[in-house]
C-alpha cells in the first residue's frame, strides 16, 4: 500500500506547510519589530519583556494557569475514572440516563452557564478562588473523560478481570491493580485534554476570577493587548499566544505516543 | 453502547438467591462508582441548567434577579427578532459547511496517514499540532494572521507574484465565513484524523486483500469495504462536529464579532449579544433553552442512526 | 501512572510559591517613596472620607488601564487604604459586571465607558454620592459631561475618573509636502476632504485619511463632533430617540462615504484595533484622533492638533468621552471608596499624575497648569473640551457600540452601501430609536 510517487510527496509537504506555517509565523511575528508594540525596530524580546512585567508579572500568571490546569486535570480523572468504571462495568439503575446527562454538557453554551455558575460558587463558597474555577473547568470536561474512560475501560480484556477475582480482588482492587496500569493512555488523554482546555480558556476566569493576582495566564494575555481606545498591541499578542502555545505543545510533542494510544484503545474502533 | 458486562457472567446455573444478591452488590458497587458523577453532574451542571431555565421563563433585570414569571414573553421576544433568524440559517450554513470540510480532510488525512511513506509520522504531528493550541489562541494568531495591518500572507503571495490585489480575508460576509471555516480545519482537522484513523486501523486486512481478488478498484473498495466499516467512527466524529459547530463563538467572537454586516452572527453570539449587550438574561437563557432542544433532537436522531447501524451489523 | 501521581505534588509546590507570592506582594511603602509621591500630603488639610486601611476592589477597563495604574499606585504608596486594581478586557466590562451584579458580588468600584453609566445607574448599580459631590470644594469645577451621565432623578451616582475627547490631527511634514500650509489645518468638513485628497496624491504607502469600517464607536467618536458642531442633535435631550437622519448628519455621512470612495481611506474590515497605528507611523496626513492617546505619538511625527469640524468655518465640538467612576451599591465601604475617588480629583492627582503624563485633567479650572503650557498642542485639547458633548443614553451601548447594532448597519450603508444608501438612513434611525426607547 506504499505510494511512492511525487504527487504524493507534494501533498504532503504542502499540507505539512500549511498547518505548521501560523505557528512559525506567530513564533517569528513576536520577535519581528511591530508599531505600536514594545518592539518598534529591529528584532528582539521586547514584546517578551513588556509580557513579563505586566502587572502582578508573567511569572505570577504562569503560576495561576499551572495550578488551575493541575487541579482541573486532577478533579477531572477522579470523577470520570470512577464514572468510566462504573458505566462500563456495572449494570445499576437510570445508568443510560446518567450517562447521556453527562453528555448533554457538550449540548450547553458555555456563555449561557456562567452567570448560574457564578451565583452557585457564591452559595457554595468558592467564588473568585482557583478550586471554584478549576471545578467549573472540570465539569466542561466530563462529557469527553467519561466517553473516553468508559471505552478505554470496556476495551480491557475480561479475562483479566476474572483472573484478579479468582486471586481475591474487589471491584475496587480490580479496578486498582487491573484496568489502572492498562488503560494508562486512555487516562493520559484524559489529563492531557483537560490540561490543555483548562490552560487555554479565556472566558470562564473572565467571569469566575475577579482578584487580579489569580488571574490565569489566557486573561493575562488578553487584557494587556489592548490599549486605549480598542488599539490592539499586535506585537505582544503574537508574543501571548507563543506564551500560551510552548508548554501545550512541549506536552503534547512528549505525550504524543501515550495520546494516539489512548485513542486506539476501547471501543472508538470500527 | 450495550457494553455492560456482569461480573456473575456463567451465573445462570447457580442457585437464584446468589445470584439476586450478586446482581445487587454490583448495582450498589455501581452506584458507588458512579456517585461523584452524580454530585457532580447535580451541583455543576443540572442546578445552573435549572436556573438557565428558571431565567428563561421569568423577568430578570441585571441587579436584584428573579422578578417573577413572564412566560412565555421571553420566548416571544426571540421569535420577534430580526436577529435570531438569520443567526439560524447562519450557524446550519457554518456547521454543513465545517462538517464536511472537517470530515473531509480528516478522512484525506488518515487515508494518507494509512498509506504510509516515509513521512507519515511527520505528517501526522503537524496536523496534530494545532489541537493543543486552544481556540481562544489560535482564533488570536489567525486574526494576526488575516489582518490587513501585520499579516504576512498578502505580502508573500504579492512576492510570489501570485496575487495582483491583495485577499480580502474578512470584509466580504462569504470570505469570512470561508477563512473562519479554514481556521477551525486547521485546529481540528488533527482530531478527526485521529479518530477515523483509529476506524481505518481496526478494518481486517484480509478484506481488503478478498476484494483486491475480486477486482475491485479502489473507488469499490472505499465505497463498500472502508465506509460501512468506518461507520461508527463516522458517526462519532459527526456527533462530535456538528453539536461543536453549532454552538461556534470564539472564532467568530475573536475574528469577525458578527461581521461585516451581522452576516456571521452565530446563536452563541446572539445569546451573549441578549445577554451582555442588551443586557436581557431571560432572553438570552430562552435562546439557549431553545438551542439546547435542537441539539438534543439532532443527536439523538444520530444516536439511534447509529443504534440501528450496530443492530443492522 | 508515575506522571498523573506527580501531579498532585506539583500541584500542592505551585499553590505554596503563589500563596508565598501573593502575601510578599501586599503593598509595603517604604516612606521615601511615599515622601516623594505627594512632598505636600501631610500637611494638606483632612481629605475627604475615611484612610483606615481598608483593602478597595476597583474594576477598570483595559483601553484606560495606563492611567488607571499611575493613579492606583500613587494613592497605595500615600495612603492606609490600599486599591486592588482588576483590569477587564474592553469588550468584556458588560458580561463581568452582568454577571457579579446577579451574583451581589460587584467590586467596590467600577470605571466604566461613560457611554454606559446611564444604563448601569439606572439598573441600580451604583450609590448615591451626590452630598459627597456636593461638599467638594472644586464640584462646580468637574467636567459635567460624565455627571449628567450618571443622574438618575436628580441624584448623582457617578465622577469623571479618565477623560477623552475627540481631536483631528494632521501630519504637518504631508502637508508641506502635498504643497498644503502645515499651519493652516482644515477649519471645515470641506476643508478636511480637499487636504485628504490633495495629500491621497502624494501616493506610495501615504494614504489621505484613515476611516475604521468595522468600528461603530470610533464612528460615534469622530463623526457626531462634526453634527454638534453645526448646531445638530444626534439623540433627544433622554436619549430615547434618535435624529441621526437629519439633513446636517446625512451631509456629514456623504463627505465620510466621498472620503472613502475617493480618497482609499482606511479599512473595511478595521475594527478599531489600528485604526491610529498609520497616523503614529506618519503615513497618514490627517484623521480624528483619541485625545488620550496624543502622548503615544512618536516624536518622530511632526504633528499638529485642530478640533473637529462642521460645515461652517469656525464650528467645534468634540465628543467628551472617556470612563466615569461609580462606588457600586454592592460596596461594604463607601467612606473608604470616597477617600479614594475624592483623592483622583484632587490638584496633586490632577497636575503631577494625569496632567504630567500629557493626559486631560477632569477639572476645567486645572485645563492650563504647568505641563500643558509646555505643549500647545494639549492646550488646544483642553481648551475643546469645553464645548464638548457627552450623549446621554440609557440603552447607549446597545444602539451604538454592539456590533450587531443599528448604528453599524447606518454607517456601513453610508460609507460602503449601494448609491440608494440614503434610503436606509431613515429605517436604520428608526431602528436606532427603537432600540433606545426599549427597556
Amino acid at each position: 500500500m506504499v505510494i511512492r510517487n511525487t504527487p504524493f510527496y507534494v501533498l504532503s509537504g504542502g499540507l505539512a506547510i500549511v498547518f505548521l506555517f501560523p505557528l512559525a509565523w506567530a513564533a517569528i511575528a513576536s520577535v519581528m519589530a511591530t508599531p505600536g508594540s514594545a518592539q518598534v525596530t529591529g528584532a528582539g524580546l521586547g514584546n517578551y519583556r513588556a509580557l513579563f512585567s505586566w502587572q502582578d508579572g508573567l511569572p505570577t500568571y504562569f503560576m495561576n494557569s499551572v495550578i488551575i490546569s493541575c487541579l482541573t486535570v486532577l478533579v477531572t480523572l477522579g470523577v470520570s475514572l470512577p464514572g468510566g468504571y462504573a458505566f462500563a462495568k456495572f449494570d445499576f439503575p437510570l445508568r443510560n440516563t446518567i450517562f447521556l446527562a453527562t453528555l448533554a454538557i457538550l449540548m450547553v453554551p458555555v456563555a449561557t452557564m456562567l452567570i448560574p455558575l457564578f451565583v452557585l460558587l457564591k452559595v457554595i463558597g468558592l467564588q473568585d478562588s482557583l478550586i471554584g474555577l478549576s471545578l467549573v473547568l472540570a465539569m466542561f470536561q466530563l462529557p469527553f473523560a467519561t466517553f473516553m474512560m468508559r471505552v478505554s475501560i470496556e476495551g480491557v480484556p475480561k479475562e483479566l478481570e476474572e483472573a484478579a477475582k479468582v486471586d481475591g480482588c474487589g471491584t475496587f482492587g480490580v479496578l486498582r491493580k487491573i484496568i489502572l496500569p492498562a488503560i494508562q493512555p486512555g487516562i493520559v488523554t484524559v489529563a492531557l485534554f483537560a490540561f490543555l482546555a483548562a490552560w487555554n480558556d479565556f472566558i470562564t476566569p473572565l467571569i469566575l476570577i475577579s482578584d487580579s493576582t489569580k488571574m490565569p495566564l489566557a486573561l493575562a494575555i488578553t487584557t494587556m493587548r489592548e490599549q486605549s481606545i480598542g488599539v490592539i498591541d499586535y506585537g505582544s499578542l503574537e508574543a501571548g499566544v507563543v506564551v500560551m502555545a510552548v508548554p501545550c505543545l512541549l506536552l503534547f510533542f512528549g505525550l504524543q505516543g501515550q495520546y494516539v494510544r489512548g485513542f486506539m484503545s476501547g471501543a472508538l474502533k470500527g | 453502547m450495550a457494553a455492560s458486562s456482569d461480573w456473575g457472567g456463567s451465573s445462570a446455573l447457580r442457585p437464584t438467591r446468589w445470584w439476586q444478591m450478586r446482581r445487587r452488590s454490583q448495582q450498589l458497587a455501581g452506584l458507588a462508582y458512579v456517585t461523584p458523577t452524580v454530585i457532580f453532574l447535580a451541583v455543576f451542571f443540572l442546578a445552573p441548567l435549572a436556573l438557565v431555565v428558571r431565567m428563561s421563563a421569568s423577568r430578570w433585570p441585571l441587579l436584584g434577579g428573579d422578578k417573577g414569571f413572564n412566560l412565555p414573553d421571553n420566548y416571544n421576544a426571540i421569535a420577534d427578532s430580526s436577529l435570531f433568524g438569520p443567526a439560524v440559517v447562519f450557524t446550519i450554513e457554518y456547521t454543513i459547511l465545517a462538517t464536511v470540510l472537517l470530515i473531509g480532510m480528516g478522512l484525506g488525512l488518515a487515508l494518507l496517514i494509512q498509506a504510509g511513506g516515509k513521512w507519515r509520522g511527520f505528517i501526522r504531528t503537524a496536523v496534530l499540532l494545532p489541537s493543543a493550541m486552544g481556540l481562544a489562541s489560535a482564533s488570536l494568531l489567525f486574526w494576526g494572521l488575516y489582518s490587513n495591518q501585520v499579516g504576512p500572507i498578502n505580502p508573500i503571495l504579492q512576492a510570489m507574484h501570485l496575487t495582483s490585489s491583495p485577499i480580502q480575508f474578512l470584509e466580504e460576509p462569504l470570505s469570512a465565513l470561508w477563512w473562519t471555516t479554514f481556521l477551525i480545519v486547521w485546529r481540528f482537522a488533527g482530531f478527526y484524523m485521529l479518530i477515523l484513523l483509529v476506524g481505518l486501523q481496526s478494518i481486517p486486512r484480509d478484506l481488503y486483500e478478498a476484494a483486491s481478488i475480486d477486482g475491485a478498484n479502489r473507488w469499490e473498495t472505499f465505497r463498500h469495504i472502508t465506509i460501512p466499516l468506518l461507520s461508527r467512527s463516522l458517526a462519532l466524529s459527526f456527533i462530535l462536529c456538528i453539536t461543536g459547530s453549532m454552538l461556534a463563538f470564539d472564532q467568530f467572537y475573536i475574528l469577525t464579532q458578527g461581521g461585516p454586516d451581522n452576516s456571521t452572527m452565530t446563536i452563541v453570539q446572539l445569546i451573549y449579544h441578549y445577554a451582555f449587550q442588551s443586557q436581557n438574561l431571560g432572553t438570552a437563557a430562552a435562546t439557549s433553552v431553545v438551542l439546547l432542544a435542537i441539539l438534543l433532537v439532532l443527536n439523538a436522531i444520530q444516536f439511534f442512526r447509529l443504534r440501528g447501524a450496530d443492530e443492522a451489523k | 501512572m508515575r506522571k498523573t501521581l506527580r501531579l498532585p505534588a506539583l500541584a500542592t509546590a505551585a499553590l505554596i510559591a503563589v500563596v508565598g507570592c501573593s502575601s510578599s506582594a501586599t503593598p509595603s511603602v517604604t516612606p521615601t517613596i511615599a515622601a516623594s509621591l505627594a512632598p505636600g500630603a501631610s500637611a494638606a488639610p483632612a481629605e475627604p472620607g475615611t484612610d483606615d486601611g481598608t483593602r478597595i476592589s476597583v474594576w477598570t477597563r483595559a483601553s484606560t488601564q495606563a492611567q488607571a495604574q499611575e493613579l492606583v499606585a500613587a494613592y497605595n504608596a500615600t495612603h492606609k487604604n490600599q486599591v486592588d486594581l482588576t483590569i477587564v478586557p474592553n469588550d468584556n466590562m458588560q458580561a463581568k459586571v452582568a454577571a457579579a451584579a446577579a451574583g451581589s458580588s460587584l467590586p467596590d468600584v467600577i470605571s466604566g465607558d461613560v457611554a454606559f453609566m446611564p444604563n448601569w445607574t439606572s439598573q441600580g448599580l451604583f450609590t448615591d454620592i451626590t452630598s459627597k459631590i456636593a461638599s467638594l470644594s472644586f464640584a462646580n469645577q468637574l467636567t459635567a459631561g460624565p455627571i449628567k451621565a450618571s443622574t438618575v432623578d436628580g441624584k448623582e451616582y457617578g465622577l469623571p475618573f479618565i477623560m477623552d475627547l475627540s481631536v483631528w490631527v494632521y501630519n504637518k511634514d504631508l502637508f508641506t509636502k502635498a504643497g498644503l500650509d502645515p499651519n493652516k489645518p482644515p477649519t471645515t468638513l470641506d476643508e478636511y476632504k480637499a487636504d485628504a485628497d490633495a495629500i491621497e496624491k502624494l501616493g506610495g504607502d501615504v494614504v489621505g485619511t484613515e476611516m475604521p469600517g468595522e468600528c461603530f464607536g470610533c464612528e460615534v467618536f469622530t463623526w457626531w463632533p462634526s453634527i454638534w458642531a453645526d448646531g445638530g442633535q444626534v439623540m433627544n435631550a433622554d436619549g430615547s430617540a434618535a435624529t441621526l437622519n437629519t439633513d446636517e448628519a446625512k451631509k456629514v455621512y456623504t463627505t465620510m462615504r466621498s472620503l472613502v470612495a475617493d480618497t482609499a481611506a482606511g479599512d473595511k474590515s478595521e475594527t478599531g484595533t489600528t485604526w491610529i497605528a498609520g497616523f503614529e507611523q506618519g503615513k497618514v496626513g490627517l484623521q480624528p484622533f483619541p485625545g488620550s492617546a496624543l502622548a503615544a505619538i512618536p516624536a518622530t511625527v511632526n504633528y499638529g492638533v485642530t478640533p473637529i469640524a462642521g460645515f461652517t468655518a469656525g464650528s467645534q465640538s468634540t465628543f467628551v468621552g472617556g470612563d466615569a467612576i461609580g462606588i457600586t451599591s454592592n460596596s461594604k465601604h463607601v467612606d473608604q471608596t470616597w477617600n479614594f475617588l475624592a483623592w483622583t480629583m484632587s490638584d496633586y492627582a490632577q497636575v503631577e499624575i494625569v496632567a504630567k503624563g500629557g493626559n486631560i485633567p477632569v477639572r476645567t479650572d486645572l485645563a492650563s497648569n504647568k505641563y500643558s503650557s509646555a505643549d500647545p498642542r494639549i492646550v488646544a485639547v483642553n481648551q475643546v473640551a469645553g464645548k464638548g458633548v457627552t450623549p446621554l443614553a440609557k440603552n447607549f451601548g446597545a444602539a451604538y457600540n454592539d456590533p450587531a447594532g443599528p448604528w453599524g448597519i447606518l454607517t456601513r450603508s453610508a460609507l460602503y452601501g449601494a448609491d440608494d444608501w440614503t434610503t436606509k438612513i431613515d429605517s436604520q434611525n428608526d431602528a436606532i430609536t427603537k432600540v433606545l426607547a426599549g427597556n
